[in-house]
């Protein structure tokens, strides 16, 4: 699976054929969010607890060796074994070694994953151990030979059928397929593996520096048992797991729970240091004798991270699972996928830090940015940030493919021949185009463009029809320097249009830079930053010549590159820095600009009226901007509509940019169950913030919805104007 | 029997350990499954773990002794109805793996997430706990901290060596299509008996 010429769109072809996959993730990801609230109802607030553990992780891993140090101090005090281990070999040398030397022949082990990432059950029983995982998920696909497609519950891409087939060929008698009955015989199984162990392997969920214990949950209890019974117990730990005192424990004791599996805490929560007494049987006799303890603390790749100002970021994951639970990608492939061990965003990441970078380059594109996740990590990672970071980094190192170089440098970067041959392609679309989608986008996403319909290029771009709408605005509350962006350009100049109507109504002048182009968002989607510095220049010198009291787009993708993207891109060059931020600081969004000015002018008020509209929240727009009350204020107060909600509103479309191009097949089951979301609301309408959204909805309701017209917010405020 | 700490309630802060957690403990301790039995006095709970033995039809029964165990005359009592008690460390190494109830004391419950407290330093203590399908587990139902936060400050202040656990409910799986399960590796039911009356310089 981690070989050089991995098919990924095979992969996923076969895994979206995957009906016992596909139905298990759905029903999963469909009750996952209710059960994590209903978890989470009796935490004063939540927030501060996040950022409460935020904090931490950041002073742990800021100050790791010292910490690492005194925990290493604090378990030698007590009669345990430090063993640092560089990387994977490490630890199965040092185990292979340990186990001649403490006589030990069976060992029982309970979840942990950082023995996953090394394949350390495999070296061991080439070793000729007799290696037992006790986790009851960890057990079924240790003896169906598969990979956790899943961190917490390991085994979801089996049905019972598959799984009965597997107990009864290692139990070697026909196990039925009654789920209570397959359990009680992994029990009674395992018990007997607990009993004749002579070493328990677990792995840890903290370890506290302050007096070298560690933590684990579980919710079978075989870590309490892995953890009890045996003579010899090795954790094996990675250092983003350490934290300095006992009560650091509760912050995470109080998320992992509830974020994993939507319980208040697990069954069993098990703290362990030093050398706990442990009877053993010795010639017929019970005698009590000190457990001897060895902990591993596993590098391979971790240390590296946390000196890194962005990576050090990793440390705050405590492998909840939630943000797989969420994210609409992994809930349509699953984990296997993800190549590695670890599955989803946050598993493209810890796959790149502590496997290769090669497997993180096949995976990395199935990340497509909605922020599901970064919106209830416990640790608020910034998951498709650092993917993004990533992708610099590995074009960085690599280069971009050659023919997407080629465009970006040449076309991209230049904003005379992009839109010359956007204009071209107006003309030259015609042919293949049906109403207002066309087959092929000649785009600079050319050649990724298969398959699918997308919108046709207008024939008039906005920036042409400017001239025409544009008016004379005596006495101005204001100037407004719009930037439109290539959809609205280029796609949908009448949202342009609609934009300039109600800001004219609100008695203000807009002007239109000439000089604007793409605000850089694909270019830096693949990775390719320099092209983007470039870009960001080109449009901040043409709205510093606007010498306007606020910069607005209709785009939150537009909003946020400018907001936070150029501000970040150009932070290491001083003169740029100040250039740009001066614009930042007053670039506002379409909505939340126009909600602010009607309410002033007393024009929020709710009124009913006929046609029934729902909101579809743009993942850029909630998740980045923050920006959701807003456009339901306008629409709520839109003469002629019916403001109504739909399930999921929130949850990402799909499109993503040239995600939901180039893999089709993955964005086509997001997109219908949008769209089904939308049918479900009875909504004639379905109202949108975002340009991009726009495109992929409209391309679903072509198919599947016809009824019901698309708009985006502007466009409702213009009709009452 | 040893213990991290053999006072806790010594470590309990001021304030913090109350009866008004009771209420959001008892709920959230039966949403984990556990079952729940609430009595002014030791002697009263004595009745309850008998009546348990009576219907299980137990023959067999692991407990480390404690203070609200004694006063109770647990032992005492199941021996009358025929049940063999295994008290001692070694016997319960010994007896833990085919014994049908085990029985211990929990040092206090935590009303956020209903999770009893416990201190697991002694190999034995453990044993009851975890290798017989029922575990009767004693609480001081004074002896309730609101939340996590509140249990860890108890901890830190008594945590140096050795084992300290939490229980929430019985053992459970939901490894098989997200179908939940009872009883993997632990016990299938987690009996939690709460006394109201203070024993040897218990909470009030
Ligand atoms: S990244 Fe966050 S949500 Fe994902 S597993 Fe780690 S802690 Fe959980
Ligand atoms: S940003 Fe969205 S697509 Fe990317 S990992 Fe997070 S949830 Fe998945």
């Amino acid at each position: 699976m981690e070989s050089a010429n991995r098919d990924i769109k095979r992969e996923i072809n076969e895994k979206l054929h995957d009906q016992v996959l596909r139905g298990a993730l759905g029903r999963f990801a469909e009750a996952y969010p209710t059960a994590r609230a209903k978890a989470y109802e009796n935490v004063e607030d939540v927030e501060a607890l996040r950022e409460q553990f935020r904090q931490l992780k950041i002073d742990t891993v800021n100050n790791i060796e010292a910490v690492a140090d005194e925990f290493e101090a604090s378990v030698t005090k007590r009669g345990g074994k430090v063993f640092r281990a560089k990387d994977g070999d490490a630890v199965k040398q040092y185990l292979i070694d340990l186990c001649k030397k403490a006589n030990v022949k069976r060992i029982v082990k309970s979840k942990s994953m950082a023995s996953e990432e090394i394949h350390l059950n495999h070296a061991l029983e080439e070793a000729g151990l007799h290696v037992k995982e006790t986790d009851l998920g960890e057990w079924i696909i240790s003896l169906a030979g598969h990979k956790p497609s899943h961190m917490v519950m390991p085994a979801i891409h089996l049905n019972k059928e598959q799984i009965a087939e597997y107990f009864s060929k290692e139990l070697q008698q026909e196990i039925p397929t009654d789920i209570p009955f397959m359990v009680q015989a992994a029990r009674k199984a395992l018990r007997t593996e607990f009993l004749q162990a002579d070493m328990g392997i677990s792995g840890a969920n903290f370890g506290i520096a302050e007096n070298g214990a560690i933590g684990l949950v579980t919710n079978e209890g075989n870590a309490r048992l892995v953890t009890t019974l045996p003579r010899v117990h090795v954790v094996i730990i990675g250092y983003e797991k350490l934290i300095p005192k006992i009560q650091d424990a509760a912050p995470i004791l109080r998320m992992l729970p509830r974020n994993a599996t939507g319980q208040r805490m697990t069954s069993y929560m098990t703290m362990t240091t030093g050398q706990t007494p442990v009877m053993v049987k010795q010639d017929g006799k019970w005698v009590e004798q000190p457990k001897e303890l060895h902990v591993i603390l596993i590098d391979n790749g971790r240390l590296k991270a946390a000196k890194d100002p962005k990576f050090k970021e990793i440390y705050n994951c405590v492998r909840c699972a939630s943000c797989l639970n969420v994210c609409p990608v992994y809930t349509i492939v699953g984990g296997h996928v993800y190549g590695h061990i670890y599955a989803g965003g946050i598993g493209a990441i810890l796959t790149a830090f502590l496997h290769s970078m090669g497997d993180f380059e096949k995976i990395n594109e199935l990340c497509i940015g909605c922020r599901k996740c970064v919106s209830i990590c416990p640790g608020k990672m910034n998951i498709p940030g650092l993917i993004e970071e990533l992708r610099a980094q590995s074009v960085k190192e690599n280069g971009l493919p050659f023919g997407v170089k080629a465009v970006f440098e040449n076309v991209l970067a230049n904003r005379k021949v992009f839109h010359t041959l956007l204009r071209l392609a107006a003309i030259g679309q015609k042919p293949f185009q049906s109403g207002k989608v066309i087959r092929h986008l000649p785009l600079f996403l050319a050649g990724l463009a298969k398959d699918r319909s997308l919108p046709a290029v207008a024939d008039v771009p906005f920036r042409d029809r400017v001239h025409k709408i544009n008016r004379k605005i005596s006495n101005p509350k204001k100037r407004v320097a719009f930037f439109s962006g290539c959809n609205i350009d280029f796609i949908f100049p009448e949202t342009g249009e609609s934009v300039y109507k109600v800001l004219h109504d609100l008695n203000m002048e807009v002007v239109f830079p000439e000089d604007q182009s793409c605000c850089g968002k694909p270019v830096l989607g693949m990775g390719d930053r320099e092209t983007a510095k470039r870009i960001a220049k080109k449009n901040i010198e043409a709205f510093e010549q606007t010498n306007a009291d606020i910069y607005l787009a209709a785009c939150p993708t537009c909003t946020e590159t400018w907001h936070e993207t150029y501000v970040e891109l150009l932070h290491d060059e001083p003169e740029w820095k100040v250039r740009v931020e001066k614009i930042a600081h007053k670039f506002r969004e379409f909505s939340q600009f126009v909600s602010e000015e009607y309410a002033k002018a007393g024009r929020l008020n709710k009124v009913a009226g006929g046609t029934k509209v729902t909101y579809h929240d743009s993942c850029h727009m909630k998740r980045g901007l923050n920006i959701y009350e807003e456009p339901r204020q306008l629409l709520e107060a839109a003469k002629g509509y019916d403001f109504v909600e739909m399930k999921d509103c929130d949850k990402c479309c799909g499109m993503a940019g040239a995600f939901g191009v180039k893999y089709a097949e993955l964005s086509m089951p997001i997109l219908k169950q949008k769209i089904q979301n939308i049918k479900d609301s009875g909504a004639d309408v379905i109202a949108v913030g975002c340009p991009a959204c726009m495109m992929q909805i409209q391309g679903g309701l072509d198919k599947q919805l016809p009824n019901v017209k698309i708009k985006h917010v502007a466009e409702i405020l213009a009709e009452n104007i | 029997m040893k213990k991290v700490c053999d006072n806790w309630q010594a470590a309990f802060p001021a304030g913090k350990v109350s009866p008004e957690f009771w209420a959001a403990f008892e709920e959230n301790a039966k949403n984990a499954g556990a079952e729940i039995f609430k009595v002014k006095t030791a002697a009263e709970a004595k009745d309850i773990v008998a009546n348990l033995a009576k219907f299980t039809n137990a023959k067999k029964v692991v407990a480390v002794d404690s203070a609200l165990q004694a006063s109770a005359n647990i032992n005492e009592e199941l021996k009358e109805l025929g049940i063999t008690v295994y008290n001692d460390a070694t016997d319960i190494a010994e007896h833990a793996e085919s014994a049908d109830i085990g029985i211990s004391t929990v040092e206090f419950a935590i009303g956020e997430s209903g999770s009893l407290c416990m201190d697991g330093y002694a190999f034995e203590s453990r044993l009851v706990t975890m290798l017989p399908p029922i575990h009767i587990a004693f609480v001081n139902s004074n002896a309730v901290v609101a939340g996590i936060n509140e249990a860890f400050e108890i901890i830190s202040k008594v945590y140096d060596n050795g084992y300290v656990s939490f229980i929430t409910g019985p053992s459970r799986t939901a490894d098989i299509e997200r179908v939940l399960t009872i009883g993997v590796h632990g016990p299938s039911r987690l009996v939690i008996i709460a006394v109201d009356e203070a024993i040897n310089g218990g909470v009030n």
